[in-house]
């Protein structure tokens, strides 16, 4: 451990860093901790669980853009497929025994539907994976507008409450704010061992060269069906926690325009460069997206507007513009 | 009975065609370069906007002649704007890009216009209906019906039998050794985007009578696009008839038997279609697969 070094070791004029304070995932982790005291944001509980939700689902959708170059535009079928299993599973099997395993069984079916069209469309490249993923988006959105007796349609899931777990009661939006928090450090440390372990090696080679890999003797749609499962896995996770964090579902969550919205968050942080980039991303735009909406009746003029410059001008996202310095 | 299905299915060939020319200019666009462009709703939308406006001050006709030289010119700004930074990027930036504008394009629609729908009046020469026997029709129908239906043919013969065209058709196929053969890679680009532009709002001209106008008209086009385009083979002209007829019949027929899920059905005929033919029901092997 570096920590341990004698402070006489004249070779080295600063000490490095203990290795755990250069770890971003501990700043990352302390800023959370500590979000409920911040002196303004503090008051805003649901954004903070919001934040944590969405670095969840953007981290997972990275999996897939940053590390496999998959081009998914349809991230946002997993998260509303997530917050509709859990809703559904909660009012009809689990109302009693709280809400781990509606949350469970959100991040399960995320999992399976991604698992699916994953392998469906293991195989195709570029324009047509990410129109095929706009399409399936669609059809799960129809299909929840519509299906009135399962999704209740228009009107999405009602009855949804927080229930208490552990002895704690989780109406109280600090208490659900930090089993949120605990969700989120499992899965970020999850996904992150997932991005660094050999299979996140070979994601980024055949993200590379896919041609080269399979003459290398990697099973390239085996593993592009694989990354989409996990990353449908966590994305279900996410969308499941978004269902009890609103106590709700209803049919906006299968938009495709949430799809849009992971895949903006992402790059603006600089998804493509650095892991860390969709958490920079996500706070970028959930905040921006706050403000802007608070001050101007078309506010989706300047969103737009925004999106499309920064994007243009910084391709590689914030990270990527540090690094470059 | 007879006679319901008999207008459902002239319902469904219309609406075919108007979805089937709104996609033309979308799969053109994806083939020679390589955007999925979210605007191409929006030229749908401005097309009907600018009739909206101009036809009272200079007439239907002429306002069919100077709406398409407007919106590709509209076309021609965004394309030599914004659209070209993403060449050869992935082809998510060129989705997100378009997305983020077409956002902010129908937000400015919505300031000018406001958010409330329109209806449009069919211009007096096709006013009436046509009666025949049991059988009711509007004649705009018919008239939006054969008009989409020569647009779609000159477009067909303009890519299919000219010099033009087969430089297109190659670009398709491989834009940058079209390039490479000293076509100027560029201007082909711009001039595929504008012709897809100007189709799109003829097309928006021709649906506002039946449909009415309202701001959000743009983006709920696209769906549409996408699967016809998916279904029809990228970048193949009678695949795009084909699938827009088949989205445009099956959604007309479907409200006989299933109203509630109309929707979804070209979603399911797209499915099926692609696990029997998984580049569509013309498509051929493409350079961006």
């Amino acid at each position: 451990m570096t920590d341990k070094r004698p402070a006489t070791d004249k070779t080295e004029r600063k000490p490095p860093l203990p290795k755990r304070l250069k770890d971003p995932y501990f700043w990352i982790f302390l800023i959370f901790l500590l979000y409920p005291t911040f002196p303004y944001f503090g008051r805003f509980m649901s954004l903070g669980t919001e934040l944590l939700i969405w670095f969840i689902f953007t981290l997972s959708f990275n999996l897939c853009l940053g590390y496999a170059g998959l081009p998914s535009f349809g991230h946002g079928a997993f998260y509303g497929v997530g917050t509709y299993a859990a809703g559904l599973v909660f009012l009809h099997v689990f109302q009693e025994s709280g809400f781990l395993i509606p949350i469970a069984s959100g991040a399960v079916i995320g999992a399976l539907f991604a698992g699916v069209l994953g392998f469906i469309i293991r195989n195709k490249k570029g324009i047509y994976f990410a129109m095929l993923t706009v399409v399936f988006t669609q059809v799960l959105y129809f299909i929840c507008w519509r299906w009135d007796d399962v999704t209740g349609g228009e009107s999405g899931l009602k009855g949804i409450v927080r229930t208490s777990f552990l002895g704690l009661d989780m109406t109280d939006p600090v208490i659900f704010y930090y089993f949120v928090f605990v969700v989120f450090v499992l899965a970020a440390i999850v996904i992150r061992r997932v991005a660094d372990s050999s299979f996140g090696m070979s994601l980024q080679a055949i993200k590379q060269n896919p041609i080269r890999s399979q003459y290398l003797g990697y099973n390239t749609g085996l593993y592009r069906f694989l990354v989409y499962l996990i990353s449908g896995f966590f994305a279900g996770l996410s969308g499941a926690l978004y269902c009890f964090l609103t106590q709700s579902a209803f049919a906006s969550v299968l938009d495709w325009t949430k799809s849009g919205d992971v895949v903006i968050a992402t790059l603006l942080g600089g998804g493509t460069v650095s892991f860390y980039g969709p958490i920079v991303g996500t706070i970028i735009f959930i905040i921006s997206q706050e403000v802007i909406s608070s001050f101007w009746e078309h506010w989706m003029l300047l969103y737009g507007l925004s999106f499309v410059v920064i994007i243009l001008a910084f391709p590689t996202g914030l990270l990527g513009m540090l690094k470059k310095k | 009975m007879p006679v319901l299905i008999l207008s459902l299915t002239l319902n469904g060939i219309v609406l075919g065609l108007v979805y089937a020319a709104v996609a033309i200019g979308f799969s053109l666009v994806i083939g020679v370069s390589g955007v999925i462009n979210f605007c191409h709703g929006v030229m749908f939308a401005f097309g009907a906007y600018f009739f909206w406006v101009l036809k009272d001050v200079i007439g239907f006709w002429p306002s069919v002649a100077v709406v398409p030289v407007l919106v590709g010119c509209v076309g021609l700004i965004i394309e030599r704007i914004l659209i070209r930074r993403v060449y050869g990027l992935d082809p998510l930036f060129g989705l997100l890009i378009t997305l983020c504008f077409a956002i902010s394009l129908e937000e400015i629609i919505r300031m000018v216009f406001g958010p409330a729908a329109y209806s449009v009046s069919a211009p007096s020469f096709v006013k009436g209906t046509l009666i025949w026997g049991d059988f009711i029709y509007p004649q705009y129908r018919l008239f939006t019906g054969a008009f989409s239906s020569v647009m779609i043919a000159s477009v067909w013969l303009v890519i299919d039998r000219t010099d033009y065209g087969a430089i297109v058709k190659a670009g398709m196929f491989d834009s940058e050794m079209v390039g490479a053969l000293g076509h100027n890679l560029s201007i082909l680009r711009t001039s595929v985007f504008i012709l897809g532009s100007a189709i799109a709002g003829l097309s928006g001209i021709l649906a506002a009578p039946i449909t009415g106008i309202k701001s959000g008209m743009g983006t709920a086009i696209l769906m549409p696009s996408f699967v016809i385009v998916l279904m029809g083979g990228l970048g193949s002209i009678p695949g795009t008839l084909v699938g827009g007829l088949i989205v445009g019949l099956s959604t007309s027929l479907a409200t006989l038997i299933i109203p509630r899920y109309v929707d979804i059905i070209p979603y399911l005929l797209l499915g099926v279609i692609l696990l029997a033919r998984p580049r569509g029901l013309f498509g051929e092997q493409h350079i961006t697969e």
